[in-house]
């Protein structure tokens, strides 16, 4: 399997992994080093904004305690296109630029809406063709996302 | 025992002053009323003064009352406000949300206008108007501004209104030390959520929610001093509510803290609610600022800012960036909850075929934290401006007295 395909691979299933809440099965596609981060330019205050960053330990704590939490049951599921593949032999590292879009299925009636779209930046660690995510940052473009939600994209 | 219809549509057995009509939440022609006698009579926060830091920095607002402002920062570096309205065709002037125009000029007929709201352009003025009309017939309409509480901007489009310091009065008195340093604004989102914008600072102004939000059960509710905390109700309807000591590491996730926030102790919580739609609510490291724009009965925007000092080291600010997510980010435990709980009383109560008939705001424990006082004290100001009991909006207050 190439480099390319095997990162698309990974980009997707990293996606559909956090679409079906399969918290575990996200978390192992990520080195120990990872970190998440949601960020956002805002035009109103000209600046760049933080709006989640997490190690993968934070991350894990994050998932765990979603069920002691009220959050909005609608179901979200991302469409990703990578767009962008940049491999790096010599660090065995890629970097890999992705178009993200989400959209939130709501429970009563299955009204879907476009949620949030965004680019999705992640640093990729190669492993001799078992990659793993060790970074990754979401810039949203979307920023009115209504009631929010609790699930990281 | 399930209550009937007609049991359901009968007033509780409780004060005219503890429950109100969800008519208030849900009646078109009352929030063109409430625009009218509330939100154009009153000071309302536009933008914070570091948003528009330097000459000619401006910010666009869409005022609550419904009219679009201008604020602006001119070359003497005073803050003014005006309609973002060109005088000539009605043509919005600025359409960005920020930028910096030393010339704000309209993109229809290019007539311009400085700072001061001087028109300083008429294209071909002489050859269309002569001498019937010039600039100096042009220039834009200017609505009140000043600067304070925080270094915040406020405008109050009522050319007939007090001053600033009058209508919050001391108010915020429980956050003088801690509004004195410089602040900056750090975060900023709007949610649009499909609510009556009242109903959301109700849920700022009532702490019983707190069973909402597991984060406020463990590292609150379960700790000493929580039920000690009290209301207090200022002049104006706005309110606020005293400190305790927040256990923050009572919750899975939550680093500890050591940036803190000047006037606050170690583990304070402060919040303000200003009348009728402005919550200052200072916890762990952050300012957060709530400020409401009704859009109509059932439709708001709600705006969210986080503040940290100016003076903040990049760790500092880092740290208060993510005080501020754990709980107040789009992503955060505390916020969506909110948004939630709001969210679901707008499906409630849509419109004037509402199944919601009243609304109770009757918990009475001494003004202590689970007292739905706050609520009561706003509702009391409500009904004076409204000139409409908010228990039922068809009387007013005058006819209980009789």
């Amino acid at each position: 399997m190439s480099h390319r395909e095997s990162i698309e691979r990974l980009v997707y299933e990293s996606g559909s992994t956090l679409d079906a809440l399969d918290f575990k099965g996200y978390l192992e596609l990520c080195e120990d080093g990872y970190e998440y981060s949601i960020e956002a330019y805002s035009p109103e205050i000209r600046k760049d904004m933080v709006w989640l960053h997490h190690d993968k330990a934070g991350m894990d704590t994050l998932f765990k305690n979603l069920p002691k939490h009220n959050s909005d049951h609608s179901t979200l599921m991302r469409h990703l296109t990578v767009y962008k593949v940049d491999v790096d032999e010599a660090s065995g590292e890629a970097n890999v630029i992705s178009g993200l879009q989400v959209f939130r299925t709501e429970l009563d009636g299955g009204t879907t809406e476009l949620f949030a779209i965004a680019k999705q930046h992640d640093t990729i660690k190669l492993n001799d063709g078992y990659p793993k995510l060790s970074k990754r940052t979401i810039r949203l473009e979307t920023r009115n996302l209504g009631i929010g939600h609790h699930v990281p994209f | 025992m399930a209550r009937t219809g007609s049991q359901w549509a009968t007033p509780p057995n409780l004060p005219e002053s503890h429950y109100v009509d969800a008519r208030i939440y849900t009646d078109e022609a009352l929030f063109r009323e409430e625009q009218a006698k509330i939100f154009n009579r009153v000071w309302v926060i536009a933008c914070h003064e570091s948003e528009i830091p330097n000459a000619f920095d401006y910010r666009t607002f869409r005022h609550p009352g419904g009219e679009n402002l201008i604020i602006t920062r001119g070359e003497d570096l005073k803050v003014r406000a005006f309609y973002n309205i060109c005088p000539h065709r009605g043509n919005t002037i600025l359409y960005d949300p920020s930028g910096n125009a030393k010339r704000m000029t309209c993109i229809f007929h290019a007539w311009s206008f400085d700072t001061k709201g001087d028109c300083v352009e008429i294209p071909r003025g002489e050859e269309g108007y002569q001498d019937r009309f010039s600039k100096e017939d042009a220039s834009l309409r200017e609505v009140k501004c000043d600067v304070g509480f925080g270094g915040f901007i406020w405008v109050n489009v009522d050319d007939g209104a007090n001053s600033l310091e009058e209508y919050v009065g001391d108010a915020l008195g429980l956050l003088h030390d801690s509004l004195q340093p410089e602040m900056e604004v750090f975060h900023y989102h709007k949610a649009v959520v499909n609510t009556n914008f009242k109903l959301w600072h109700d849920t700022n102004s009532e702490f019983y929610h707190d069973y909402m939000h597991y984060f406020n059960r463990i590292t609150g509710m379960m700790q000493p001093g929580y039920f000690d905390r009290k209301y207090t109700g200022y002049k104006n309807g706005h309110a606020s509510v005293g400190s305790m000591e927040v256990k923050y590491d009572a919750y899975q996730g939550s680093d500890s803290r050591g940036v803190g926030w000047p006037g606050l102790a170690p583990g304070g919580w402060l919040l303000i609610d200003l009348f009728p739609g402005m919550t200052y609510n200072l916890r762990t490291s952050v300012l957060r600022v709530d400020t409401v724009m009704p859009l109509g009965p059932n439709k708001a925007i709600i705006e969210f800012r986080g503040l940290g000092l100016k003076s903040d080291t990049p760790a500092e600010r880092a740290e208060r960036i993510r005080d501020h997510n754990a709980i107040w980010g789009p992503f955060g435990r505390n916020l969506h909850e909110d948004l939630l709980g709001v969210h679901g009383q707008g499906l409630a109560m849509r419109d004037n075929r509402t199944d919601a008939r009243y609304i109770l705001h009757g918990r009475e424990e001494n003004s202590t934290i689970h007292d739905e006082i706050g609520m009561r004290h706003f509702y009391e100001e409500w009904s004076r401006r409204m000139n409409r009991l908010a228990s039922d909006p068809d009387r007013a207050p005058d006819a209980v007295a009789a």
